[in-house]
This record gives structure tokens, sequence and C-alpha cells, in this order.
């Protein structure tokens, strides 16, 4: 074995399958989207080369709204760490205490990540219809007619009905890696802090919350990332309207691609997106280092 | 580095959506050359009997389950196998706005395999691109069988440096439906032809509790179908006809009186608040439910509007401004339309089968009130629905007609001008604000 392992090549032909998939389905990809993002294309007409135009016009054209969209994003972004991810410490911190019907509890939590998220989008579509939609209903009968909106056709409460459904779809999500992670911490630890005379909250505050930090880690950059690229629930509750309000980026390369015939732009946008999920991933990381 | 590239293993996935639409280079843009037809028209081909072996031919199109057009090309498909037992036309639906994008990522992919033989398609500009870049079959020589059993202006908007490389399949305008139920409780019997009775009958509607107009926000090109026709009857076809094609500006004083006019409207009530949330599909349920009086939309819904449960009536927008445009004016044309894949695999049957199921689509279309034959009808008329007499009485007497915006322009300045059109709706910019956008951004 010591032999194999010092023989580069050999390794090097062991891994090449690999590799070459990864290169092949993953990087080539993005290579590809980097250099269409320096052209000027309908993606099957001629290609003109503008160098880096399609960036300069990303970020100073307000007919295109990529500053809007990436604000948009961010705000969700912003709501899902500072809302989503709580929400689902707690239910992991609760669950994660072995409480009766625990299982059932989790199998419940985790169901809309399972349910498919054009699904959700219908559901959530028929609870915000002005007329018969749930929620305008319910405001009528309990006397609150001048809170009833038409959610998803204004602009000042399209964005927000839109972060609802996003937010509450992956909660479970992040609780079920939360809990994978407060399951994980040792029962002696408890007991001995228990021992102590600590409570459930200085247990959680003190043993619990320190041990699981990697995972929350990983799962505000799931959060963070997950923001910035959203676009399926989004897409189906609004397409990005109306007047442009959710738009995110991922809506709007869609839009650039297949509606408006600029893969360049396109293009531009999908190389905005990895460098800015990049570049994010690397700040959380960077952040939790430091608290370390 | 394990981190680093855990990092770049997850990041590079957000990539995905954009790589799907295909990195391939662009094939050369050479146009498709046309083939001369070797093989006999469809209606003269003799059938074979139990053929051994079928060709498949597949064939894309919007005609999905809650589409109108869906009969006709279910007939016209079974009619041609029935004929030709050596052929199966694969057809594969897909809702209308997924359909662009689907269409568009296939014809970008340019993989023969991943194209269909026959395709749906819009005329004008949504067609042209792909002309432009050689992706479309030459129909030229497969429509001389036909001699002139197609008008040369039905195939205008298909025609791309003289060549023929659309079949179209029906023939549609925007047309003002109308509830007649609705309107008699409020004091009318036909449906108002000037602005002032359009508006004195709005205004009775909404004293009356009633919601005039339904118009779909969340689908811009339904707010098209009610701007343009405003836009048409104020500045006339003519002037239209050409800022659209682009020979001449927005830059007209009277295109921002049209867009306040289309926000009076709106601001008196005269729409319903829900519509900015609805599609095309709620928006004509509301209306053949009897929720709102009126339903301006394209002719295609004629079928539907003429079986509904109230008596219906149709008309044209009134006109606007006098000086410049008519009543016998309107948005419309041959649109819809077949398109053979140049890379299609057995390229000269689709081509064939691809003009013989145009015609026989337009034919059942016309019979089942979805729309006007572009083709001139060489069957048995009499039994038509009445509001689709009443659609070609409109047409037989007009005097001038635009293709739909969104459909005449290419794919970039559409979205840009279907984006001020979505503002309007919301009246988020005004008509000056309208006209110096679209001046600005498209000239």
């Amino acid at each position: 074995m010591k032999k194999l392992y010092s023989n580069k090549w050999q390794i090097l032909i062991f891994l090449l399958p690999a590799l070459i998939l990864f290169c092949g389905v993953l990087i080539a990809p993005i290579g590809a989207s980097a250099y269409y993002s320096f052209f000027d294309w309908n993606g099957f007409g001629e290609k003109t080369f503008i160098e880096f135009s399609n960036y300069r016009e990303l970020f100073t054209s307000n007919a295109i709204g990529f500053m809007k969209a990436l604000r948009n994003s961010l705000l969700l972004a912003a709501l899902s760490v500072g809302l989503q991810l709580p929400l689902a410490l707690a239910l992991a911190l609760a669950l994660g205490k072995g409480i009766k019907g625990e299982r059932g509890f989790l199998s419940i939590y985790f169901m809309p990540v399972l349910i498919s998220t054009v699904v959700i989008g219908q559901l959530w579509l028929k609870i915000y219809n002005p007329d018969y939609g749930i929620l305008n209903v319910f405001l009528r009968k309990v006397g609150l007619e001048s809170w009833t909106r038409i959610w998803l056709g204004t602009k000042k409460t399209a964005l927000g009905s839109v972060f609802v459904p996003t937010l509450w779809q992956y909660v479970g999500y992040h609780m079920l890696l939360l809990y994978a992670g407060v399951k994980s911490v040792p029962p002696e630890l408890r007991e001995a802090a228990m021992l102590d005379g600590a409570t459930d909250g200085q247990v959680n505050r003190y043993i619990v919350l320190p041990y699981i930090k990697p995972i929350i880690k990983i799962s505000v950059i799931f959060a963070v990332t997950g923001s910035l690229k959203s676009f399926d629930l989004i897409y189906v509750l609004t397409n990005g309207g109306p007047l442009h309000s959710t738009e995110v980026p991922s809506t709007l390369m869609i839009n650039m691609l297949f509606l408006r015939n600029r893969y360049g732009m396109g293009s531009t946008i999908a190389v905005m997106l990895i460098v800015l999920c990049f570049g994010f991933a690397l700040l959380i990381n960077a952040i939790f280092r430091e608290e370390d | 580095m394990k981190k680093l590239i855990a990092l770049v293993l997850a990041l590079v996935m957000v990539l995905g959506l954009a790589a799907c639409g295909g990195s391939k280079p662009a094939e050369e843009t050479k146009p498709a050359e046309t083939k001369p037809a070797e093989t006999k028209p469809a209606e003269t081909t003799p059938a074979e009997p139990a053929a051994p072996e079928q060709t498949v031919l597949k064939l894309w199109c919007i005609a999905t389950e809650s589409d109108s057009n869906r009969p006709a090309y279910l007939k016209a498909i079974e009619e041609y196998e029935k004929a030709h037992p050596d052929v199966k036309i694969e057809m594969e639906a897909f809702e209308n706005e997924s359909y662009k994008t689907k269409i568009k990522a296939a014809m970008m992919g340019g993989d023969a395999d991943d194209l269909p033989d026959i395709f749906f398609t819009w005329s004008g500009a949504f067609l042209g691109d792909f002309v432009d870049a050689g992706k479309v079959f030459c129909l030229d020589d497969y429509y001389k069988p036909y001699g002139d059993q197609i008008p040369e202006v039905m195939l205008a908007n298909t025609t791309y440096g003289g060549k023929h490389f659309g079949v179209p399949t029906t023939f549609n305008i925007v047309a003002m439906f109308a509830n007649m139920d609705m309107l008699a409780e409020v004091g009318w019997d036909h449906v108002p032809e000037t602005y002032e009775d359009l508006t004195a009958c709005c205004d009775a509607l909404v004293a009356a509790g009633k919601i005039p107009f339904g118009c779909a926000g969340k689908e811009t090109w339904c707010v098209t179908e009610y701007l343009e026709p405003i836009i048409i009857k104020t500045i006339g076809y003519e002037a239209l006809g050409k800022i659209f094609a682009g020979e001449a500006t927005w830059n007209d004083p009277d295109i921002a009186n049209a867009v306040t006019t289309f926000q009076d409207m709106i601001n008196k009530g005269y729409f319903d608040p829900s519509g900015m949330a609805l599609g095309n599909d709620e928006v004509k349920a509301n209306f053949l439910a009897g929720k709102t009086a009126f339903y301006q939309n394209g002719s295609w819904n004629t079928g539907e509007i003429n079986d509904a449960s109230f008596k219906p009536a149709v008309a044209l927008f009134p006109v606007m401004n006098a000086a410049r445009s008519t009543y016998n004016q309107t948005i419309g044309g041959p649109s819809d339309s077949l398109a053979v894949c140049a890379s299609s695999k057995n390229v000269e049957l689709a081509a064939e089968v691809a003009v013989w199921l145009g015609k026989e689509i337009c034919h059942y279309n016309y019979l089942n009130a979805v729309g006007l034959p572009a083709w001139i009808p060489d069957y048995d008329t009499s039994s038509l629905k009445p509001l689709l007499v009443d659609i070609a009485d409109l047409v037989a007497s007009c005097e001038g007609m635009v293709l739909f915006g969104d459909t005449a322009m290419s794919a970039d300045p559409a979205q840009v001008y279907l984006s001020y059109v979505s503002q309007v709706y919301g009246c988020e910019i005004d008509g000056d604000g309208f006209v110096a956008g679209l001046t600005n951004d498209l000239g």
C-alpha cells in the first residue's frame, strides 16, 4: 500500500475519471459562462466580443435592474439568517432534548422540504388569491377587511409575500441539520452541566451551541448562498413581478437568457452569482474563524 | 484547502441554470438551403398499407389540455396518420410561457436529438431570430402544390429575405368581447362603439357595483391587448406599424395621450384591481363566470366565449383620435405558425407534413371558432359559430392591421417594451414617461 501511495502516476490514474467528470460537468460550464459573458450574443447567431461591456451595463443600467434584484436577494439572505435560522435552531434544540413525539414533529417540520416547490408555489398562490384566498377570507371573517390586500399583485406587499413561503419552506431543512448537531452532543457533557446546576437554557447556551458551531456555520452558508440563488418559488409565485419588485438575480438571468435572447448578459449574471456566493461563503468562514 | 474544494463544489452548482442553456459555440449562421421537393405533396401521396417501419416526427407546440387549439392539432394529426400509416407524429405540448424558454434553449443547444422536427412558433421576430441563425428549413418548394390556397399576404409575417419559413395555423385579431347580459342590467343593448359611450357604459357598471374589464397583470402580453388597441386608435395603423418595425420613433405625443386614456380607465375603477396578481386563464375565467363585463383579448377565445352561459357580443375598441385613425383598424394578423428545424433528420418529410398540418389545423381552428382562416376555406363553413362570423365581418371591413407588438419586435426590444407596458398598467409611469423611456431605450 505504501508503494502505491508513493507512486504519483498511479494516484493520478485512479483519480482521473472523477477529475474528468468533475471538470466536464462542473468546471467547464463555469468557464463557458465566463467566456460568453464577454460577448454580445443571442444564443444562436453571430457572437461579438465586447470585453467588459456586459459587466459595466449590469451595474449601471436601470433597465436591467440587477442592483435591485441583488438587493432583494440580500434582504432575503438577511431574513433567512435573522428569522429562519433562529427558528430552525429553536426547533432543533426543543426536539433535541428528546421530547415526546420527537420523530413525528421532525417529520412534520421537514415535510415542506420534501414537497415539490411548484406544488408549494401553487398552494401559496391559492392562499394569497385576493378573492378566495384563505388569508383574505380569514381577515374578512375576523373583521379586518381593511387589512386585505392583493398580496402578490402590489409592489408594497409582493416581496414580503414571496419571502414568507420561501423562508417557511426551508426551516425544516436547517432544523434537520442543526438537530443532527444537537443530537451529536455527548450526553455526559449535558449531564455534567446539569449536575453542576445548569438550567436548560444554560446548557444550550454554554454546551450545545458552542459544540454545534461548525454546523451553524454550514447552515448560515447554505442560507445565504441559497438566498442569493433563490429562483423556483419566486418564479412560480410572481416571476419577478409585479413591476420587477420581486426580481432576484436568477429570475433576471432567465429573463436575459430566454426572453431577451441576451445570452452574454445572462452568462454575466451567472458569473456574478458565482462570485457573490463564493465571496459570501469565504466571508462567513472568516467571521466564524475570527470568533473561534 | 479541503474547505476551499468543498466550497467550490457547493458553489459551482449555481451555474447549473445557465449551463443548461448549452455551452456549444454557435453554428455557422448559414440560412438553411432550400431543397427541391422530392416527395409528393401529402394530399396526393397514396397511403401505403401496413408499412413495416414508421418514420417518427416530433412536433412541439403549445396546444396543452387547456389550449383551445388542441382539438384542431389532434384532429389534423389523426387524419394525417390515418392517410400515412408509415408516419407517426409525436406531439408534445408545453405551456405558452415555458415554451418560449424551451424552444430557445433547444435551439441554443443546437443538438438535433434535442430538437423537434416540426415546431410551433410565433411569426415576426420570434421566428426571424431562428431563421437568421440558420436553424429553420425553407418551405418554398413545399408550398408549390398548394397553389393559391393561401394568399401571399398571410405568409408575409413568416417570410424572410423573400423565402417562406413558416406555415400559419390561424389568423387572429384583438377584439373586445362583451357580456350582453351584464350590459343589459345597466341599460345597454349593444356594445359601445364610441369612447364616450364606452365610458358612459363603464361608469354605469361601476355605479352598479360591477367590474367592466379584467386584465392579467401577471402576463404582460395581456396588458398589450388593451394598450395597443388604444394606441392604434389614437395614432393609426401606419404609424404604429412603423414604430414596431423600428422605422419610426416612439416620440409621438399622441402615444402619451393614449397611455393617459388607458390609465384614466384604470384610475376610474374600470379594471378589476385583482387583475395585477392574476394570469390570463384566471381573468378569462372571471369573464366567463360573469364577474367582468368586457374582456379584450385575441380572437382565439371566440369559441369559448361563444359557448358561455351569457349572451356574448364582440366589437373593436373605439376610435380615440379620428384625425389619425378609424374604427376599422386593429391589432392582429397571422402569427401562430409551424416551422421545420433545419437539423431534422427527415427534413423533407417534416416540411411536407408541416405545410399539410398547418392547413388542416387552420381548417379545424376555424370550424371550432378558435381563429380566422389564414388559408382559403375549401370546406363547408355554414355551421360557423355566430360570434366568429361577427369577428369575420369586423376583419372583412378592416382597413389596416398591425401585428402584436411583442411578436413584431425582436426579443430584446420586445422585453424592454413589455417592461414599460407593465409599468403603465401599474401606474408607475405616465404617458410622457412611457414615451420618453421607449424613445431613450429603443429610439
